[in-house]
């Protein structure tokens, strides 16, 4: 049976360090590799919500609902700031020579190479960010 | 997140350690860009010591790596972490600046 945890914050930068407390207390028998994953995407999606979906108005909180299964884990991430659309952010050109790089536009994309599923929808109970990351078996494990 | 800098020959390390995310990465812009300004455009960004970097930690490198070699220097970086190099090779951080895995060979390769 999965196991479910919750954390909520006020949508603070300084409430960053919280989430990535609460993952590696409650990841406890997943590798480094996919906890830092995990903690990567949390991280990325709360920045954005922090400093664009609560932009110019009062921060509200970010609930963090994390269910461990034997094959994987499932975070949501619940905020009632302005909905962002996904689709808006373009990929950044990982390629490009350094005269050419933007400094900004990897948050979303890092959200993407770091989990195996990122559903996002906007609801009357709030903005979600659906992220699940599959666990590998212990084989494969580790980083290469 | 924690700054140490340190002169060795012409080359100044900034050994950085703990978290570098969305809410300490301006006091490392800061770090970096200061001795840039005050003539030290030789840099190694010393990340062994860091244990999370978000793409806030990468946009100051980026930042520090152009504002280096505008005004004549480089910046080179040492990466041990796992996460931390999983993060720099996403981006495709390799592509644009020289990543070491030991401070020593990161200043060593100034003078190379």
């Amino acid at each position: 049976m999965a196991e479910t945890f919750r954390i909520t914050r006020a949508a603070y930068l300084e409430s960053l360090g919280d989430f990535r407390k609460f993952l590696k207390e409650h990841c406890k028998d997943v590798n480094a590799e996919t906890l830092y994953d995990l903690q990567l995407a949390v991280d990325e999606a709360c920045t954005n919500v922090i400093t664009h979906g609560y932009a110019d108005m009062d921060p509200g909180s970010i609930i963090l609902d994390l269910e461990l299964d034997s094959d994987s884990i499932s975070i949501t991430l619940t905020d009632f700031g302005r909905a962002f659309e996904p689709g808006a952010a373009p990929t950044p050109d990982v390629d490009a020579p350094i005269e050419e790089r933007e400094l900004g536009g990897f948050g979303l994309f890092f959200i993407q190479q770091s989990v195996d599923q990122m559903d996002y929808k906007a609801t009357e109970d709030g903005n979600k960010m659906i992220l699940r990351k599959l666990l590998k078996p212990p084989s494969s494990a580790g980083l290469h | 997140m924690k700054t140490e800098v340190k002169q060795e020959n012409d080359i100044t390390i900034v050994a950085v350690s703990e978290s570098v995310d969305a809410l300490t990465a301006a006091d490392l812009t800061k770090t970096i860009s200061d001795q840039i300004s005050d003539g030290r455009v030789n840099l190694v960004v010393d990340l062994a010591g860091v244990e999370f970097m978000s793409s806030a930690g990468l946009r100051t490198l980026l930042g520090a790596v152009k504002e280096s070699r505008s005004a004549g220097g480089d910046l080179r970086i040492v990466s041990s972490n796992p996460g931390v190099d999983k993060v720099l090779k996403m981006s495709g951080f390799h592509n644009i600046a020289k990543v070491f895995t030991s401070s020593a060979q990161a200043v060593a390769s100034f003078s190379a």
